[in-house]
């Protein structure tokens, strides 16, 4: 396949064939969801970890006079990679825990294909903010229910009515710690994006 | 005979010896705006040996990064390999690219954007993940 041949063709035609082309996929959700796992299950390499320094005028909510009003802290990140063909290559970034972060880190989000919320079901409130997130962004997105060690005490009308979930959205249940799984949620998101593609062309 | 920071200890061990931010010059905001997380970079051959030269003097972590990309590399990928931030390491390979060593490849903008060229990487990405 031909990716060169598209709009982005670079500048240097000659390299365009010999490079292959990002795309990016977010695993979202609460703290300790299993993002990284998922990320390691269906990830070629062990999933890397890389921080980046996010600095930000402080917004108006502080009352501290006399303060630098700028606040500077190191958010961390594990992602991994697929590699679909020498053309192209996926890589998951399983996005720092705190979502307050990501209004900061643009470069996170932008260009992002979708997500996956990944849910677990004791603790649906800690998946809560990142669907917040991924609606008012617009971003695709499918929800993954970790059914840790296979327990599944919850059916998948059960969770989507407690996430209030618009039934556009896809839910898959899954283990995160499996290949097979995780490369299922993943396929459900590319699906769904295609679905959403085609509604809108038409 | 004992070396002078014998018996010093700072009490962290994971602290660089190296602030970051001397490695770039004490510069802190990439000047290219065109860097994301998943722009590949690939290593240019060197044209001349005046630019082989021109390497040999650079900083290790741009030599390191010449090395890393001889395959193409995200940046998000570099800055894991490097052990750096990854807006320190765009710092670095701005540099680079500034200055004729690494070529740099955008990645396709696919949020909301429509297109026969999009379906086509929808479905690649598609029978790629069912061959996992």
């Amino acid at each position: 396949m031909d990716f060169a041949s598209s709009e982005h063709a670079d500048r240097t035609a000659g390299l365009a064939h010999t490079a292959p082309l990002a795309v990016k996929i977010l695993i979202a959700g609460g703290f300790g969801v299993g993002k990284t796992t998922l990320v390691g299950a269906v990830s070629e390499v062990a999933p890397l970890h890389t921080e980046e320094y996010l600095t930000r005028a402080s917004i108006g909510v502080d009352d501290l006079d006399g303060v630098n009003g700028k606040f500077t802290t190191t958010v961390a990140l594990d992602f991994g990679r697929i590699t679909i063909s020498g053309d192209l290559v996926v890589y998951l970034f399983g996005t720092p825990g705190q979502e307050r972060f990501w209004f900061m880190w643009n470069d996170l989000v932008n260009g992002a294909m979708g997500a996956v919320v990944l849910v677990d079901t004791r603790r649906l409130e800690v998946s809560f903010a990142s669907i917040d997130f991924f609606e008012s962004r617009g971003i695709p997105f499918v929800v993954g229910v970790n059914c840790f060690h296979g327990v599944r005490d919850r059916t998948a009308e059960e969770i989507r009515a407690a996430l209030a979930l618009d039934p556009q959205v896809p839910l898959v249940l899954c283990d995160a710690r499996d290949r097979g799984d995780g490369r299922d949620v993943l396929l459900a998101l590319v699906d769904h994006l295609m679905a959403g593609r085609s509604a809108t062309s038409v | 005979m004992r070396h002078w920071t014998e018996g010093f200890d700072d009490g962290d061990a994971d602290e660089q010896l190296v602030r970051p931010y001397t490695i770039t010059s004490g510069r802190t905001a990439p000047e290219r705006a065109d860097l994301t997380l998943i722009t590949l970079v690939t290593t240019l051959p060197e044209v001349s040996t005046q630019a082989a030269l021109a390497v040999r003097r650079m900083q290790p972590e741009h030599r390191t990064i010449l090395g890393l990309c001889r395959e193409s590399k995200a940046v998000v990928e570099v800055a894991a390999k490097l052990g750096l931030p990854v807006s320190l390491t765009k710092i670095l390979i701005g540099d680079l690219v500034d200055s004729g060593y690494l070529w740099a490849r955008s990645p396709q903008p696919l949020t909301r954007a429509t297109g026969p060229s999009d379906m086509t990487i929808l479905q690649a990405v598609r029978d790629g993940l069912r061959k996992l």
